[in-house]
């Protein structure tokens, strides 16, 4: 599979995004502006940045275990979540031994293992296949061992699609954990599939991004439907989605998703940055409120959110923008 | 004297005209027209970045004003449509240039055509000038967009 075309950049744009990712004063929103800038450039540079972030955020974890301390904000899994993502979407082979190192660290905390398992299904190389069964059977979180199936399968899948053109490239230019499901089937017929607990989870999941693909306001109504199945892992990727679609409809449904105390983290911080990303008037408050959160993840993923919703919302990129200055020819 | 139909395009006096169409701001390319801040560009640089985590693609164009050589900047959302000006090139025959700048222009139709100023690139009218008191004959390209017209190019078709 083709990467998207990447930027060139400068190298002190590229110093300058690689000390504010790991600065640890700069405000969270700050930082993942800076994270997912790297994750549009290519190289060694930006690469090792986010290694670092998210090894960064893995000591800073075994520090705080090993002191026993009680953290009442831990930075570095929302973090390293983040990096870890970055790099699955940068389908970097070179990210692959460590992304394989977190999933193996049962210490970590599993919203980080899912995501280096899901980036591992990103990149999508074959020699990823024994970890991620290993992990399969062995994790002792329901949510990593589904994103093994899914990396798995969609690994799978793509020796398949390898010979055909890459017609199943997202609009939203994001590396899917699964391939959509094959056109021909309707929207009812995708909802049924989402929506059906017996299904495997990787026909789920194709289901979710035809649906996300169709984007048409039937789509969106099963897509929100599903923010109720039972898989939280699930629940998490449709959150997501709503924040790629960033229809005003979903708004109602995921606040009420990050209100929920209950609710997995997971699912909980990526309602708040799709509501970031929806840019609601409305959201403006309830992100306020949930910034202070108890569960970090939560409170910081408002953070994000809100700082989302501002560029959003007036126009401008949330990344830095870190183009040459243009020779100007007339 | 009265304009034929062909040619519409008056310094500032163009009313009611259609001067842009929306087009979607990820087909936009390098060398294609675009509106920044109401101003009818020329597009020298365009990249795409993916917005944040949910991989919104935004456009960033860096564009020149086609009659002032400005810079300009705009940063568009993929999926959303920008207004694209109506640029339109005529060639004219020129017959004199008066000492305040002013030029006359030959019509297609046999008219003359005499509310132009010369334009602002400097090399531009040099060459112009050249010609022109040389004795030669000189076609200009007078570009229109969004109700301003400039001269922007010289073709010296020989000697009389």
């Amino acid at each position: 599979m083709t990467a998207t075309s990447a930027f060139e950049s400068s190298p002190e744009m590229e110093r300058f995004l690689c000390e504010r990712l790991l600065n640890t004063e700069q405000p969270i929103a700050e930082r993942f502006r800076a994270l997912f800038s790297l994750r549009n450039l290519r190289g060694d540079a930006p690469r090792r940045a986010l290694l670092q972030g998210l090894d960064f955020g893995v000591s800073v974890r075994y520090i705080l275990v090993s002191t026993k301390e009680r953290a009442a904000r831990d930075p570095s899994n929302l973090l390293a979540h983040e990096a870890a993502f970055a790099l699955g979407q940068m389908q970097d082979a070179e990210a692959i031994p460590a992304l394989v190192a977190v999933l193996k660290d049962l210490s970590l905390h599993p919203i980080v293992r899912h995501e280096a398992a899901e980036a591992l299904g990103a990149i999508g190389l074959e020699k990823s296949i024994p970890v991620l069964e290993e992990s399969l059977t062995t994790d002792p979180a329901v949510e990593v061992q589904e994103t093994c199936e899914l990396a798995l399968g969609r690994i799978e899948e793509n020796k398949k699609v390898n010979g055909a053109e890459s017609t199943t490239t997202s609009p939203f230019l994001s590396v899917d954990p699964a391939l959509p499901s094959k056109h021909g089937l309707s929207v009812d017929q995708l909802r049924g599939l989402l929506l059906n607990e017996q299904e495997s989870m990787y026909q789920r999941y194709a289901a979710l991004f035809a649906l996300r693909n169709d984007g048409g306001d039937a789509a969106v109504s099963a897509i929100v439907a599903a923010l109720s199945v039972k898989s939280a892992l699930l629940r998490h990727e449709v959150a997501y989605v709503l924040g790629q679609l960033q229809n005003k409809a979903a708004s109602d449904a995921l606040s009420t998703v990050l209100k929920d105390v209950c609710e997995h983290p997971m699912v909980r911080h990526e309602a708040a940055e799709a509501l970031g990303s929806i840019a609601d008037q409305e959201s403006i408050a309830l992100l306020e409120e949930f910034a202070k959160d108890p569960e970090p993840i939560v409170s910081q993923s408002c953070e994000v959110a809100l700082s989302m919703l501002e560029y959003e919302r007036s126009g401008k990129s949330f990344e830095f923008l870190f183009l040459q200055t243009p020779h100007v020819q007339s | 004297m009265s304009d034929s139909e062909e040619h519409h395009f008056e310094s500032k006096a163009d009313a009611g005209a259609s001067k842009t169409y929306p087009q979607q701001a990820g087909t936009v390319r390098k060398n294609g027209f675009i509106v920044i801040k109401n101003r009818p560009c020329k597009v020298v640089e365009v990249s795409t970045s993916k917005t944040g985590k949910h991989g919104h693609a935004k456009c960033h164009f860096v564009a020149i004003d086609i009659f002032n050589g400005k810079k300009l900047e705009d940063i568009v959302p993929s999926s959303h449509n920008c207004d694209i000006p109506h640029v339109n090139r005529t060639e004219y025959q020129l017959i004199d240039i008066s000492e305040d700048g002013f030029v006359s222009l030959l019509t297609s139709d046999g008219n003359t055509k005499d509310d132009l100023r010369l334009p602002t690139d400097e090399t531009l009218v040099a060459q112009i000038k050249e010609g022109f008191e040389s004795g030669k004959d000189l076609v200009v390209t007078v570009q229109s967009a969004m109700g301003e017209e400039q001269i922007c190019a010289l073709k010296d078709v020989g000697p009389k």
